[in-house]
């Protein structure tokens, strides 16, 4: 199954709530048959610009990272469900780079030169 | 038009023996020039790479992408100023565009956090 990474920004919440909604979050991910492989806090902060969501503005939020294994099909079902999570500011799907090294230019010229 | 014959028999074995002549001269030249093709000349630099030669660019790292922007404006600074090779400068400027649009890198300004980081683009500010 392909890898793909979920950069989620949540609304400026009290800890119990960002965890009720993370475990939503995750719980979902495993209900569409998901396999979550890392979650990774990026801290609250300022937003770098004020976001408008669910008839909210927001200036802080909540940056989280989640690495999950996931079937290419789910995507669009589950994009379309954290975008209705009232909690959810801005929901993002990418997709991770299994490869390593890559053989760029630059890096077959440092070889060259030692 | 036997004469003719025994000429063309003789042009064709005076063809042959310039073309194994050939041969063996092609091949002695190409003994003698192999070392002086491979040695480069005393005046040749090493090439160098550009800045982010081996340092993988990613959309979270918004320290380091907003080294190419303008502090002013957060315009992305073009190719000739960055000093960066051709793919890197296009990860570099993708990765900008993917931070602004998931709300991880301001649009308009520098973070004000990293306004005192070193400068590696080659742009005087007037401050």
């Amino acid at each position: 199954m392909p890898r793909y990474e979920l950069a989620l920004i949540l609304k400026a919440m009290q800890r119990p709530e960002t965890a009720a909604a993370l475990r939503r979050t995750v719980e979902t991910l495993m209900e569409r048959g998901a396999v979550v492989r890392d979650l990774e806090n990026l801290g609250e902060r300022l937003l770098p610009y004020k976001m408008t969501k669910h008839n909210q503005r927001h200036s802080r939020g909540t940056y989280f990272l989640v690495d999950f294994y996931a079937a290419p099909s789910i995507l669009d079902g589950l994009l379309d469900h954290l975008h209705r999570d009232v909690d959810v500011v801005r929901p993002a799907v990418l997709k991770k780079d299994e490869q390593g090294p890559k053989s760029s230019c630059c890096a077959n010229v440092a070889k060259l030169a030692s | 038009m036997l004469c003719l014959r025994g000429l063309r028999r003789i042009k064709a074995a005076a063809f042959l023996q310039r073309n194994s002549a050939h041969r063996s001269l092609s091949s002695a030249e190409a003994l003698q020039d192999e070392p002086l093709l491979k040695a480069e000349g005393p005046s040749k630099e090493p090439q160098r790479g550009c800045v982010l030669c081996s340092v993988t660019v990613d959309f979270k790292n918004i320290q380091l992408l907003s080294q190419f922007i303008s502090p002013h404006t957060g315009r992305i600074y073009g190719r000739h100023i960055t000093g960066l090779c051709g793919q890197k400068q296009r990860e570099v400027s993708k990765a900008i565009k993917k931070a602004h649009s998931l709300g991880f890198m301001p649009v308009t300004h520098k973070h004000p956090q990293f306004m005192k980081d070193p400068r590696i683009c080659g742009i005087k500010h007037v401050d």
